[in-house]
């Protein structure tokens, strides 16, 4: 056992570290099929006073760290770059710390998850708002907020969940443990406020990809969940994705209070037919697009004149609501009673496959153009995309959008991507595939860089891509270093984001 | 064979994972979940990835790449399963509606025991107490996996004269309730003797393979025997009141064989339920307030086998009860901890996850928790026994049989 296991089981006690082979190829992977980093030592620490310690060891020994929440991310969020370094398993800091019902604020660890708390709230009639990332409640509030993430439920209400944050406890990569927001004035009694006390310093850790510190502890806002709700969902005329966007912007336009809107395009509804994904939608003639909504209200009343005006705007756009049981095909049912698996069915649609897909932040009305030049990226790619298939014998890879949410804004989030398989298939290892598959990858990630879109769940190989190519200004991504240069002098944590340590930004 | 044969048969569903976690994590009461694995939760802080369903799946495609081997070490984290099924249930969390097409792809449990028989293959497994027991299942002089004599198993029958050696309809003993709850035993006798019924009984009946088959042994000798057997008697139906004896007869032996089975295999509780429809079953008179009664599930009926209403309906038309449920129930009911081997190999383990289920009971309200599985029974009873007054003043154990004749 080497010296640094040892001063590190020091910290933590033996049953909570491991560099047992099996131990750390279970923390190998996220949710993609590519990236793979075998951690050396895997750890699960209690507090953010081990972490503290573990990040002074680290430091001392120049090892990588990264944190892992409910490891549901993509692209090297929460996995090494390489096989390397410390993994830190947050799941054991999962404690629910406090509910201040007079406030509306719970402190919680960083390690729970959005079903956990969400589940606890529920017994006080109250919930987060937005319901953390599309990836599933099993995702960390830690990770959500390192993601800004959107897309469980009640993001075109509430925003990314990052909005509801009061503040948080950090441990920086040197180990100094910071509280943001009210609690940066250390007389103050309990979380209260985000702003104030000078910068938002909070800010600096939403989105940061783990880049910046390790959350170990956050109060977020938490809301009464109304008692009335509807929901309705709706075929789409040709043209389905203007026509979404149209209402889309109708509804921020008259500044209508909705809970959720999402968008099934097309390609998803007319594809998923035939592999039997949503057997409610079979009886369609017309396979177009569906756009639901789900409308949140204190009082009958207050539901019924929301309904009255939405249903205006959806059917003004010569839209055909469907009937209103989830068997009608009322998918806005099934997703506000469901909360749960509004992505995951576009995973292993065939055996052993996955889709190779990020979520990114767009404006409503770029919506068309993205979904024309998506288009136009697969026909050029027509000919990689068929040599995987020919290989695979699997269906033939499609590009497009999976569902697309109204978020705070004037917003979607747009799942661009393409399904595809993985390298290994029926007992061999094809290098060719995981080859074409990150050539293909890479070259609809900058299609859509360029087209000014903001990625949010980066992992390593967007956000070093978007270094490489030079998306960043010279000076944002300078300040972006210059700051992680203060607090993580010798780049332990998240090693690989951002291409920190290389020199990948050109002017 | 080769290495890996039976895990490159499962490389579909290995590949399919695509590791949201759900298999560790999952909370959604609006569909009766409540965490998923019996294990990672029994082993509390303690649980690395390893230990659950999503960190194993990721060793696994690590193992189909190439990038490591099977060892002894990785046999003493798998074998620490019970098998239940429940990663599966959270997994496939589809409807009629909505279908998630992992679902048709991903058995988990179909996937461990692929990897249990690689590990016996590669002589990595079976651990040392399951070594034993399979010893045990084939000595000749017990073929039962507690080591007992052979005819021990059937000394209960001679407190029975009028049981026949040949008839339609066959009992098939199993190994756990004739020679460790005989008590239960006697009183299916009692039950089925007022209400009339006749079967027959061999004693040239085998232990049914099923601890041998979730360890990944191969038990084929076991099931051609059971089989030519019942066929030899005549049977047109076989019944167990054994929830392994049941998922294994009726499920693994045609898929072992190849084949359908000449005869029908029920479970007990199927058995009850003609009986209790057709008022074959005469009850005492009760009156006063009714006992709340909560019903455990047995993965091997349950999840296994889809056997969730029959059992319900069968404590329903006891007198004197009011059924009611655990947070956790049917396709999401939490493991007692006993299969799988787990029982046998890791015992503290097994008691640590039943003592969470008799909490659930006892929080869900009941005076007593019933199940139908002598195994389930068995470890529910060892996990009691080491409990406070917190929960043995406020609930009672009993198999559906032991409450039914109760009432008579």
């Amino acid at each position: 056992m080497s010296d640094v296991y040892q001063k590190l089981e020091k910290i933590v006690s033996k049953e909570f570290i491991s560099n047992d082979l099996y131990v750390r190829h279970a923390y190998s992977r996220n949710v993609n099929p590519v990236l793979k980093g075998v951690p050396d030592i895997v750890i699960r620490p209690n507090d953010a006073k081990e972490i503290s310690e573990i990040l002074k060891i680290a430091n001392e020994e120049n090892l990588s760290v990264i944190p892992r929440g409910g490891g549901c991310c993509e692209w090297g969020g929460s996995i090494p770059d390489g096989d390397t370094g410390i993994l830190l398993d947050m799941k054991r800091m999962n404690n629910i710390i406090n509910l201040d019902q007079d406030n509306l604020i719970v402190t919680t660890e960083a390690g729970i998850s959005w079903g956990a708390l969400n589940e606890y709230l529920s017994q006080f009639g109250l919930y987060t708002g937005s319901l953390g990332p599309g990836s599933g409640l099993t995702a960390s509030i830690g990770g959500g907020l390192s993601h800004h993430s959107v897309g469980a439920g009640g993001c075109a209400k509430y925003g990314a969940c990052t909005n509801q944050l009061v503040s948080l406890e950090v441990v920086l990569p040197t180990g100094d443990i910071i509280e943001t927001g009210s609690q940066a004035n250390k007389f103050s009694k309990f979380p209260f406020n985000r702003f104030g006390n000078g910068p938002d310093l909070a800010g600096l850790f939403c989105g940061d990809n783990g880049i910046y510190g390790v959350k170990t502890r956050v109060s977020l806002k938490v809301f009464p969940r109304p008692p009335f709700a509807a929901y309705k969902t709706f075929l789409l005329p040709r043209k389905d994705v203007e026509v979404a966007s149209q209402i889309m912007m109708d509804i921020r336009r008259k500044g209508i209070d909705i809970y959720d809107t999402i968008y099934i395009p097309q390609v998803i509804v007319a594809t998923s037919a035939p592999l039997g994904l949503f057997p409610m939608w079979d009886h369609l003639k017309k396979k177009r697009g569906i756009l639901f909504y789900t409308i949140e209200a204190n009082s009958d009343i207050e539901l019924t004149e929301r309904v009255k005006q939405l249903d205006e705007i959806f059917l003004s756009k010569k839209t055909e609501v469907l009937g209103p049981e989830i068997s009608d095909g009322n998918f806005a049912k099934w997703q506000y009673e469901n909360p749960w698996h509004l992505y995951h069915n576009l995973w292993g649609i065939v055996p052993a496959s996955e889709p190779f897909t990020a979520e990114c932040f767009t404006p409503i009305n770029m919506l068309p153009d993205l979904f024309r030049d998506t288009e136009a990226w697969e026909a050029e790619n027509r000919e990689n995309m068929n040599q995987i298939s020919n290989i695979t014998g699997n269906i033939t890879i499609l590009s497009g959008s999976g569902p697309i949410a109204l978020v705070d804004g004037n917003n979607v989030e747009y799942t661009v991507g393409f399904n595809t398989s993985r390298s290994y298939y029926d007992g061999k290892n094809y290098k060719i595939i995981d080859d074409l598959n990150l050539k293909l990858w890479k070259s609809l990630l900058i299609r859509m860089f360029k087209h000014g879109v903001q990625y949010y769940m980066f992992g390593t190989l967007p956000s070093s891509l978007m270094v490489e190519i030079g998306a960043y200004s010279v000076e944002y991504y300078n300040l972006l270093k210059s700051i992680k240069e203060t607090i993580d002098p010798n780049f332990i944590l998240s090693r690989g984001k951002f291409n920190l340590k290389g020199d990948g930004i050109h002017d | 064979m080769t290495e890996l044969e039976n895990l490159k048969k499962e490389w579909e569903a290995i590949f399919s994972c695509m590791g949201c976690g759900e298999c560790g994590f999952a909370i959604n009461p609006m569909v009766g979940i409540d965490l998923t694995c019996p294990v990672k939760e029994a082993l509390g802080e303690r649980a690395f990835e390893i230990y659950f369903s999503r960190g194993r799946m990721s060793v696994l495609k690590s193992i189909l790449e190439g990038s490591i081997p099977l060892s002894k070490k990785l046999a003493e984290y798998i074998y620490q399963c019970t098998e239940c099924g429940n990663c599966k249930e959270t997994c496939h969390q589809s409807d009629e509606n909505v279908v998630l097409n992992v679902s048709k792809w991903i058995d988990h449990c179909k996937v461990w025991n692929a990897l249990r028989k690689d590990l016996i293959e590669a002589g990595f497994a079976p651990l040392e107490r399951h070594a034993t027991l399979i010893e045990w299942m084939s000595n000749i002089h017990m073929k039962n996996p507690y080591g007992e004599e052979q005819l021990k198993k059937f000394e209960w029958i001679s407190a029975f004269p009028n049981i026949k050696e040949k008839s339609d309809l066959i009992f098939f003993g199993g190994c756990t309730m004739p020679l460790r709850q005989e008590k239960t035993l006697k009183n299916m006798m009692k039950i089925l003797q007022v209400a009339g019924i006749e079967f027959a009984i061999t004693k040239d009946e085998w232990c049914c393979g099923s601890i041998g088959l979730r360890i990944g042994e191969n038990v084929e000798d076991i099931i051609r025997h059971n089989v030519d057997l019942i066929e030899k008697m005549g049977a047109k139906t076989v019944f167990t009141a054994c929830a392994g004896c049941y998922r294994t007869l009726k499920k693994d032996y045609p898929e072992l064989l190849g084949e359908e089975l000449p005869f029908e295999v029920k479970h007990i509780t199927e058995v009850l339920i003609e009986l209790l429809n057709n008022n074959q079953i005469p009850f005492q008179h009760e009156e006063g307030e009714k006992l709340k009664v909560t019903y455990h599930d047995p993965c091997h009926l349950g999840r296994h086998m889809d056997l969730y209403e029959i059992p319900r309906e069968v404590i329903m038309k006891i007198p004197g009860i009011q059924l009611i449920e655990m947070k956790r129930n049917r396709n999401h009911a939490w493991c007692c901890g006993a299969g799988g081997g787990v029982k046998s190999q890791f015992p503290e383990l097994a008691v640590e996850i039943s003592k969470e289920r008799l909490k659930e009971a006892v929080k869900a309200g009941a005076n007593l928790l019933t199940t139908s599985c002598p195994f389930c029974i068995g470890n529910l009873n060892d996990a009691y026994n080491e409990m406070g007054p917190e929960i043995k003043e406020k609930i009672r154990l009993l198999d559906i049989i032991d409450l039914i004749a109760s009432k008579l």
